[in-house]
């Protein structure tokens, strides 16, 4: 009998290791598009709308004609709408800590960042989404680094949030219509 | 079988040990001790949005002690993927405290003893908000519609998640009396004056709440009272000074009725001869002048024109018959040859070509004393030309009356003619 027992549990660990499908997605909310919609509608796009607003400020004329190393990250891919949104926020949340960038802008665009993962149920890659998300949700923004602070000043970082963040706004509008339907 | 049941003894212990006490088969299902401390606390949270900037609140008072009177604090926790996040609420007097971004996640407010043991219950931060108090309320009264608008403010007009997402409760009330309520989605709303007692004093307040459609909560504090009076009963006079004026409209309109029937009426025979006269006709006059009389008399006197008969342009003279004298001079005063008087008369332009001078002639007799024509002189001939190369005559048309040769028949049974000379002629024109 424990004989028994030993052998299906043996046999069922090798199975679990197998069966997972390999590229499985790591959002939890694809098919509760309703809860996606009204979260957004009534919070989130008000958070990107602010984003995007910021951002506008800024000066961006160095930014034309520069080509970034991660462009396939902004694109809204047909039908996997979900994940370009999980992979644009995952990739803003590299900002968080560029001391390049103005602390509340880089700290606006992690809070939606955070928000899009929360409200798709997503996760990140690297386990990066944990420590910021939990440093923005505490509310902890004494604790950005402050270093050398270009408010103004174009650079390369400065100039692929921006777009990032353009991306993340055109995705978020494209996914909206398709689940409003 | 003691091999047996020692080998079941540790199947035992490793089943417990393995589905125990590792956050999957607590009773709360969240890895905490909530079957081992009775949940026999009670106490109530509200939320407030962008309480500060981007950062929402959350606060927390004890409506229940805890029987045992230890110490306890409250904590907000999250569960982020594997891990369950929490944060201690600052206490606050009777209140516990704290300020986050995250409204987006599901949460729980857990009860923390001083045993580290926790007691949570699952807490939706969008559905117990309150919303923050309204201010500012003004009363304007409109004297035209008789009605008060109150007007107020809410801070939330200007942030982002509950802009619009809002109901507001409107109480007023008269002095020391019972509270009447309306509710407005916006932000005024207007009393009827005639609901309302005349010259009376009255307290208005406001509060505001979610509307439910995302946002769900409580009512705010009220605002702070604002005291208005309402007017006298001067709306009756300002009723009798209406009626007054709808009369007078109405008379003013009969009355420009009455004077536009009175001008269509009379137009043709009163009003439009005084504003336009009649200009004289020159034609229809001189048809009335030339009228024949219904006994026509022989008498050249009696059937000349007055004007004629006054003898200032006509010279009756008599002819002396003088055979040798057959050639006349053309004399202003003189006889006329035939030749000159029919270029003086001789156009078509004679007003009296009609009827009824038309029988009307003078017999001009040449000094041969041959008439010239037995008819009488025809005054529709072509005029001659002027020898003399002096202008002719100016041409005569019905304007001139006085063209008008003298009706009667000039002649004088002993061979006495008239003479029209030249200068009745152009006293005539």
């Amino acid at each position: 009998m424990f004989h028994a027992f030993f052998r299906s549990i043996f046999r069922v660990l090798p199975l679990l290791l197998v069966l997972p499908p390999v590229n499985s997605s790591s959002c939890a909310m694809g098919n509760k598009t309703t809860e996606i919609r009204v979260k957004y509608e009534n919070i989130l796009s008000h958070d990107v709308d602010e984003l995007v607003n910021m951002s506008a400020e800024y000066r961006d004329r160095c930014c034309k004609n520069k080509k970034h190393e991660n462009s396939k990250v902004f694109f809204c891919n047909d039908t996997q709408e979900i994940e370009s949104l999980q992979s644009m926020a995952c990739n803003m949340l590299r900002f968080f800590h560029k001391q390049k960038i103005s602390k509340d802008f880089r700290w606006k665009a992690a809070l939606v960042s955070c928000g899009t993962l929360q409200v798709l149920q997503c996760k990140c890659e690297r386990h990066k989404k944990e420590k910021v998300c939990t440093q923005v949700n505490t509310h902890n923004k004494e604790g950005t680094e402050t270093g050398e602070e270009s408010k103004k000043k174009c650079n390369q970082e400065f100039c692929e949030l921006k777009e990032n963040i353009s991306s993340l706004r055109s995705c978020w509008n494209k996914f909206e219509k398709i689940i409003s339907r | 079988m003691t091999q047996t049941s020692t080998v079941l003894s540790i199947f035992v212990l490793f089943l417990h040990t393995t589905f125990g006490e590792s956050g999957c088969t607590s009773a709360d299902g969240d890895g905490t001790f909530g079957d081992d401390e009775p949940d026999n606390f009670e106490f109530d949270c509200f939320s407030q949005l962008e309480f500060k900037d981007s950062y929402s609140s959350l606060t927390c008072n004890f409506t229940e002690l805890p029987p045992h009177h230890t110490n306890y604090s409250l904590a907000l926790c999250t569960k982020e993927d594997s891990n369950y996040v929490c944060f201690n609420m600052e206490k606050q007097e009777d209140a516990y405290f704290l300020q986050f971004t995250d409204i987006l996640s599901n949460k729980d407010i857990c009860m923390v003893s001083e045993m580290k043991r926790r007691v949570c219950r699952s807490l939706v931060v969008t559905d117990i908000v309150k919303p923050e108090v309204p201010f500012n309320i003004n009363i304007t009264y409109q004297k035209e519609a008789n009605e008060y608008l109150i007007h107020y403010s809410t801070p939330h007009a200007w942030k982002k998640y509950l802009k619009d997402k809002l109901i507001h409760q409107i109480a007023y009330r008269q002095e020391e009396g019972t509270w009447k309520t309306i509710e407005s989605p916006y932000l005024q709303v207007k009393l009827l004056g005639k609901n309302l007692e005349n010259d009376a004093s009255y307290e208005v307040k406001v509060r505001s709440q979610p509307n439910g459609d995302y946002f769900k909560g409580m009512w705010s504090e009220w605002s702070t009272s604002k005291s208005f009076r309402t007017t006298r009963e001067l709306h009756s006079t300002e009723t009798y000074s209406s009626v007054v004026v709808v009369i007078l409209s109405i008379l003013g309109f009969m009355l420009s009725i009455v004077m536009i029937v009175l001008m269509v009426t009379f137009w043709e025979n009163r009003i439009k001869p005084a504003v336009w006269p009649n200009l004289p006709d020159h034609k229809k006059t001189l048809e009335q002048l030339c009228k024949k009389p219904k006994n026509p008399s022989t008498a050249p006197e009696a059937n000349l024109p007055e004007k004629f008969r006054n003898g200032s342009d006509l010279k009756m003279i008599p002819v002396m018959t003088d055979k040798s004298n057959l050639n006349p001079s053309v004399t202003y005063g003189g006889i006329w040859p035939a030749e000159a008087l029919h270029r003086l008369l001789g156009t078509s332009q004679f007003a009296v070509t009609e009827g009824n001078c038309g029988s009307s002639t003078y017999e001009v007799c040449h000094s041969s004393g041959v008439p010239l024509c037995k008819d009488g002189f025809n005054l529709s001939s072509a005029p001659p030309q002027d020898p003399s190369g002096q202008p002719g005559p100016e041409p005569l048309n019905g304007d001139t009356a006085s063209q008008m040769l003298p009706t009667s028949e000039m002649r004088s049974p002993n061979n006495e003619e008239a003479y029209v000379t030249m200068s009745s002629f152009y006293k005539i024109q």
